[in-house]
């Protein structure tokens, strides 16, 4: 079943031009002059219920514009859209009824009340009885371990303790699907850990969909099971994480260590040599030209190993060259 | 119902929260009551040496900031964003309320309390009980005056800061526009010419907030409950429609923020 479908989903801004200036400001001032942005251009995809979707871009291509759009806070310029079956601009305040939202730069739990306060709050706005909210704070506080949090007011929580929270809040009237807009922007390596557990697990065990936008590729790699990359407000990519790994993952990276000093003129065709040092080399090389036996052939010729760590590239790199590549680009799941 | 339910809950919050600090509240609320005692203070001194101006006297401008101050007070208290609309719109704070399944207009407005407005609220009160109107009758119809002038202070306010959505920032003409009623509201109509009354019964509806809600109590006629009555359905007709229009042109932003 589809809980996402849109459809030429199209955006545009108007904003003011202007020069630098005092001079410039006083003439915009009689004779302004706008410019259109188009933030997102004729976006069709699809997502089904209970799917883990990723929507990856760099800053300003379009992703908080989307959702927006997808939960009803801005009108599209033109397009249509269907989440879980309302058109969102249209029907909005039944369709927040069956979504989450968690917005990272928006909190929506009050910022000098405990959030358990917020929790109540909630109950009453998705008109839960107390009961349900009751029985509903519990669950989710120990599917977030936030017991302790509970009754702290939130401005004295961590980033990333508030951060648990604020998903836990939007689960609280059981959504079918959550729409989360950089949920881990600012968090350390463990908050985002936690976060990332918190939502895989309500994902299993209510089937919640999870729409994601991040520019952090490792909320990619930890949650979704299919990709959507955009730039400049079109898509630029669309598959499953598992194919974007097989089909872009191709290099690795070689890191060795020897007993003696490595040779100064260390060379292998079809090898990038990174870096050279007294008794260690870093190399990169693509196995769709170089075989590993024959690197590993060569690398034991040379000396004594010592150690050695063979890994792939960070998915960064990879998303970074699918950007790079965007404007003469439209790969799509075949 | 359920929207009534929700206001209670949202109220609450509010006062949780105004509770966080309980000094400065309290400080808030004193002040505002010595403040408005203070501004009242002109009248008292100019009573001493008139018997009245118009047809009005110091009992009649007591029940004038009484219904004035009460209705501006229960605006701030219990629908704090009604001076701040325009600062959400531009600054794109609306998406939080737009994200939840509630009447948007009034989810924003009464997240917000204004902790002086309860000062303004017990002020006013106790100036309508010492100006001498206080009878069955009158208690009645300081009730209608009071929710007509909150009807009205929300609604003229809403109209000009949802211009926001038109026109960019509109805090410093919402600020003028803010002045303007709330000044003009304190004094009576009578003072005025016809055309500057006209001016307060429709474009700055001051004298339907301050002057004949305050006739309206001093001797009951058809005319004033009338007038009162049509311009707060009219202005809340405007202020909800405008705002829903602009709604439209929405542009949201990325500020970062937070939720008090």
């Amino acid at each position: 079943m589809t809980s996402i479908e849109v459809h030429d989903l199209h955006k545009v801004f108007q904003t003011k031009r202007k020069a630098a200036g005092l001079g410039a400001s006083v003439r915009a001032l009689f004779k302004p002059e706008y410019r259109e942005v188009e933030a997102v251009r004729q976006l069709s995809f699809q997502m089904e219920s209970g799917e883990l979707l990723g929507f990856i871009g760099p800053n300003g291509a379009g992703k908080s514009t989307t959702i927006k759009m997808l939960t009803g806070i801005l009108h599209p310029t033109g397009g249509d859209a269907k989440v879980l079956g309302y058109v969102p601009w249209k029907e909005r305040q039944k369709l927040a009824f069956h979504i989450g939202t968690v917005f990272g730069q928006r909190p929506q739990l009050w910022y000098h009340l405990p959030a358990i306060d917020t929790f109540t709050l909630f109950g009453k706005i998705y008109e839960l009885d107390d009961r349900e909210t009751k029985k509903r704070i519990d669950f989710l506080t120990e599917a977030f371990e936030i017991r302790d949090l509970l009754e702290t007011p939130v401005r004295k929580l961590s980033l990333g303790q508030r951060m648990r929270c604020e998903v836990a809040a939007s689960l609280l009237h059981r959504p079918k699907l959550i729409l989360l807009d950089e949920p881990s922007i600012g968090l350390d390596v463990v908050a985002k850990q936690h976060i990332r557990d918190a939502i895989r697990r309500m994902n299993q065990e209510e089937g919640v969909g999870v729409l994601l936008t991040s520019h952090d590729a490792g909320d990619l790699e930890a949650l979704c099971k299919r990709v959507i990359i955009i730039n400049h407000g079109q898509i630029v990519y669309e598959d499953k994480v598992s194919n974007l790994k097989r089909k872009h993952l191709t290099s690795k990276l070689v890191e060795v260590r020897y007993a003696q000093e490595v040779p100064a003129n260390f060379h292998l065709d079809g090898v990038e040599v990174l870096k050279v040092g007294r008794y260690g080399v870093k190399l990169r090389f693509d196995t769709a030209h170089t075989s590993v036996d024959k690197v590993m052939a060569h690398l034991s010729s040379v000396g004594d190993l010592v150690d050695i760590t063979i890994s792939d590239p960070p998915l960064e790199e990879v998303i970074a060259k699918i950007y790079r590549e965007a404007p003469t680009r439209m790969s799509r799941r075949e | 119902m359920k929207n009534f339910k929700f206001l209670i809950a949202l109220w609450k919050a509010n006062l949780q929260a105004a509770m966080e600090f309980r000094s400065a509240f309290l400080t808030q609320v004193i002040f505002m009551m010595v403040n408005n005692g203070a501004y009242f203070m002109f009248w008292v001194l100019y009573f001493d040496k008139f018997k009245a101006v118009q047809g009005w006297t110091l009992q009649d401008m007591m029940l004038l900031y009484g219904i004035a101050a009460t209705a501006w007070g229960t605006a701030a208290y219990f629908f704090g964003h009604f001076t701040t609309l325009a600062e959400v719109i531009t600054q794109g704070r609306l998406d939080y309320y737009l994200s939840l399944p509630k009447p948007v207009l009034l989810h924003v407005l009464a997240s917000r309390s204004i902790g002086s407005g309860m000062g303004d609220i017990i002020y006013g009160i106790g100036s309508f009980i010492i100006s001498g109107y206080l009878t069955a009758d009158g208690v009645l119809r300081f009730a209608i005056a009071v929710f007509t002038g909150v009807c009205i202070f929300i609604s003229f306010l809403t109209i000009i800061q949802s211009l926001s959505f038109w026109l960019g920032n509109t805090v410093a003409l919402s600020q003028i526009a803010l002045s303007a009623v709330l000044t003009f509201s304190l004094y009576p109509s009578a003072l005025f010419n016809a055309s500057t009354k006209f001016v307060l019964l429709t474009i700055i509806p001051a004298a339907l907030i301050g002057s004949v809600p305050a006739e309206f109590v001093r001797a009951f006629t058809w005319q004033s409950p009338l007038q009162i009555s049509a311009g707060a359905f009219v202005f809340l007709l405007l202020a909800v429609t405008i705002f829903h229009s602009g709604l439209r042109k929405y542009e949201s932003g990325s500020a970062i923020q937070v939720e008090v």
